[in-house]
């Protein structure tokens, strides 16, 4: 059974099944409720709206005359799009089990159109907010390769991510429960509701190698310096820029790096998923 | 953004090398270079089974215990090798690995040991409809589930008519499939499933489906295959279909193939092996038919038998040749037959014990197509029986059916039981009503006994017997006197019959 060596051709040939599970995905996902598709809109403007109060009101995160709103904003929606590609990636394998023991398919396109259909739920979140953005932070062209190119590599760094707990929850089913841990964990050392500054304090300055250490951190610093800017605790907060180069490499590296490892990984375990599911 | 997908694009397509369900699906036939389409060769497929209850997560840290596994070892070395073309069954009793094979022919489960091969593309019939969303219209579960089969959206769009008329579920394919019956879903499944037009066709245990007219429509289809020349692998229980499909049959127990050759002599071995090994055992017993079947789309939920307006009580005989009353009502659960064609209610008056069908009707027969009652009311159909039938048991059989998809949604064997009791002599089953006339210059015999009256069962008054009168005797009498010259007619005396005698 050469499966490895037709892998990639029989994924590019899978690009069909793919499209229809991603289209699956998005149909299914709001059937019935009222709003249907603007729920996708609407929960991060609700929980914006949350945190905003929460930290810009009772805990007041110094920001100068930024906005908290789209500073919590940009970061929270690459969190939102990554946590919620893996933690429904996680199950994909083990739920699917009566098809996947039944047919043979590409397994990865069951991660994959998970995290598809997550990122046109991004991007419509994203375009849905832009007017926020125009209006608190100005009108910035120049950064829109920026969000595109970032956009590509969250994409590549989540499959390869939600690839590997997919994998993993079939061998340790108890990963499901865990994730929402980890995921709670991993929130809050992503500066998402606080501004990196903050980590100059000299105690939370001990964390800062963790946090530097995490991936979405360099994820979510580059969609604030694209969509917000430059957060700053006093003045004026500098407007949306270019990411800086040290940002572009650390994302590249570990979108790269995260879904090779995925593939690999995924692949070497797919062989005996009928097996275990 | 669907980087992992463009990456492969430099690989291309991937000719000349071993082709899956989801390969291109340009090959024109099979490859002409190996006479194999499948090579499985010393193949082994080893299953863990945990052997004890698992390790706590406190265990697991505190003692370093394993999960404890024992290897089950569900192929152990086999080889088979199917020629282009050919049809195979694999059969053997439950447990014996002939799903496993089918599964690791179908590149589903990984070999173990040994190697599996197989040239050209591949379908495989194990579950119907499976991965159907159920909050999916037909017509996008169509397009889904092709694709998991392989199936490109440009050949789904050729066979989608296709596919609709022989699911028979054109008026529900834009309808979520959760509103479907069990048997449309499987339709829809198969009719996916054998569209994918593969070179090698793996099928298991699903013509065992569906109501007779789809499983009688299915063994059509999977013929069909066999003679365009594919290669069908069958894995079924039922023996039957195994004999109407393929030639060449192979036996598995516990994982090894014992047998393997014509179908005949492969049967024979395997009913000798399932006996236990004792020769000239029967067939496995049939499982008996359920008493009620159908999609249940629409429900009968009252049925009753009414004589002169009012039930029999139960075991009350019925006086043959009455007229009787059977109302049929029947209501449909939800919304999904409203826009299916004509719906057709059908009786069936049997008497068991001959094994004999009396009377069938349908309402369709007639012309007569009832269109779907909305979800709660109930309709009902009385049929009026002449019931000119013979003392006996009859049960009667009702059926609802689609008159257009002959989607059967309720057929209810043996709903109602009713006795009849004829007070004519009469032997059998229908109510011939016979007049005896008899033309005999000696009249009846013996003359001293008296028919029964008429309403006790004796004979009633014949139309010819002013006519046509016989000379008969009267006790006491001479003949000669009876046979008066004179012309002048004597009284007819009564017609002789025996006492009755009843069936046993």
């Amino acid at each position: 059974m050469a499966v490895g060596t037709a892998s990639l051709g029989d994924l590019w040939n899978s690009r069909e099944l793919l499209r229809n599970l991603v289209a699956k995905e998005l149909k299914v996902r709001y059937k019935g409720s009222a709003l249907g598709f603007l729920w996708s809109l609407v929960t991060p403007l609700l929980i914006t709206a949350v945190f905003t109060v929460v930290f810009a009101t009772f805990i007041r995160v110094p920001l100068g005359d930024g906005n908290f709103a789209t500073f919590f904003l940009s970061g929270y929606l690459v969190w939102q799009f990554f946590s919620n590609s893996v933690n429904s990636s996680v199950g994909a394998i083990v739920g699917n089990g009566a098809l996947i023991r039944k047919v043979w398919f590409r397994r990865e396109v069951l991660p994959v159109s998970l995290v598809l259909s997550q990122a046109v739920h991004f991007a419509l979140a994203l375009l849905a907010t832009s007017p926020l953005f125009l209006w608190f932070r100005g009108f910035h062209p120049e950064t829109i390769p920026a969000l595109l190119g970032g956009f590509v590599l969250l994409v590549m760094f989540t499959t390869g991510m939600s690839m590997i707990f997919a994998a993993a929850n079939v061998g340790f089913r108890d990963l499901q429960e865990l994730t929402q841990v980890i995921f709670l964990a991993w929130f809050y050392l992503t500066p998402v509701i606080y501004p990196p500054f903050l980590l100059d304090d000299p105690v939370a300055q001990r964390y800062l190698p963790v946090v530097l250490a995490n991936p979405m951190t360099w994820f979510v610093e580059l969609f604030h310096a694209a969509l917000y800017g430059t957060p700053v605790p006093s003045g004026v907060n500098p407007p949306p820029l270019w990411p800086d180069a040290q940002t572009w490499l650390v994302c590249a590296g570990w979108a790269v790096a995260t879904l090779g490892i995925g593939y690999v990984l995924f692949n070497r375990l797919a062989v005996s998923f009928a097996k275990e599911v | 953004m669907g980087a992992t997908a463009q990456d492969p694009r430099a690989a291309g397509e991937g000719t000349g090398r071993r082709l899956r369900a989801h390969d291109a699906p340009a090959v024109a036939g099979p490859a002409a270079t190996s006479p194999f389409s499948i090579v499985v060769a010393d193949l082994t497929e080893r299953f863990r089974v945990s052997s004890d209850r698992p390790p706590t997560l406190k265990e697991r840290l505190s003692q370093f215990r394993r999960a404890e596994y024992t290897t089950f070892e569900a192929l152990k070395g086999v080889s088979l090798q199917v020629r282009h073309g050919e049809s195979v069954a694999l059969i053997g009793h439950n447990g014996s690995g002939k799903s496993t094979l089918l599964k690791c022919i179908a590149g589903i489960l990984p070999a173990d040991e040994g190697s599996v091969s197989v040239d050209g593309r591949i379908a495989t019939l194990l579950e119907l409809g499976a991965g159907f969303q159920p909050d999916l219209s037909g017509r996008e579960n169509v397009y889904l589930n092709g694709s998991i089969l392989g199936l490109r959206r440009r050949e789904i769009d050729a066979a989608f008519d296709s596919i609709v008329d022989f699911a028979g579920v054109r008026d529900f394919i834009d309808n979520p499939v959760r509103n479907y019956s069990s048997g449309m879903y499987v339709r829809l499944g198969f009719a996916i499933a054998v569209h994918v037009q593969p070179d090698v066709l793996l099928v298991d245990e699903v013509l065992s489906v569906g109501d007779a007219n789809f499983q009688e429509q299915s063994l059509a289809r999977m013929r069909s295959f066999g003679q365009a020349g594919k290669t069908v692998v069958l894995v079924s229980h039922d023996l039957n279909a195994v004999r109407a499909l393929c030639e060449r049959t192979v036996v598995l127990d516990h994982g090894a193939i014992v047998a393997d050759g014509p179908t005949d002599e492969s049967i024979a071995y395997y009913t000798y092996l399932v006996s236990g090994g004792q020769p000239d055992a029967s067939e496995p017993v049939e499982e008996p038919t359920p008493t009620r079947t159908g999609d249940r789309g629409a429900t009968v939920v009252d049925a009753r038998l009414l004589v002169d307006g009012r039930r029999p009580a139960t075991g009350e005989p019925i006086a043959s040749g009455a007229s009787a009353q059977l109302a049929v009502s029947f209501s449909t659960a939800d919304e999904r037959l409203l826009p299916a064609g004509g719906l057709t209610v059908g009786i069936v008056v049997r008497r068991p014990d001959m094994q004999l069908a009396v009377y069938e009707t349908r309402t369709s027969w007639r012309g007569i197509y009832l269109a779907p009652p909305r979800p709660g009311a109930v309709a009902t159909v009385t049929f009026t029986l002449d019931l000119a039938i013979l003392s006996g048991e009859y049960l009667v059989d009702l059926l609802v059916a689609n008159a257009s998809t002959n989607a059967i949604h309720d057929r209810w064997l043996g709903a109602l039981e009713f006795r009849v009791d004829s007070p004519v002599h009469e032997f059998g089953v229908a109510r011939l009503d016979a007049s005896i006339g008899i033309t005999n210059p000696d009249g009846w015999w013996p003359p001293e006994l008296h028919a029964p009256p008429e309403e006790r069962g004796g004979p009633r008054e014949h139309p010819l017997r002013e006519e046509r009168p016989s000379p008969g005797y009267e006790p006491g009498v001479p003949r000669a006197e009876l046979l008066d010259p004179s012309g002048s007619e004597p009284g007819l005396p009564p017609m002789q019959l025996r006492d009755p005698v009843r069936p046993a």
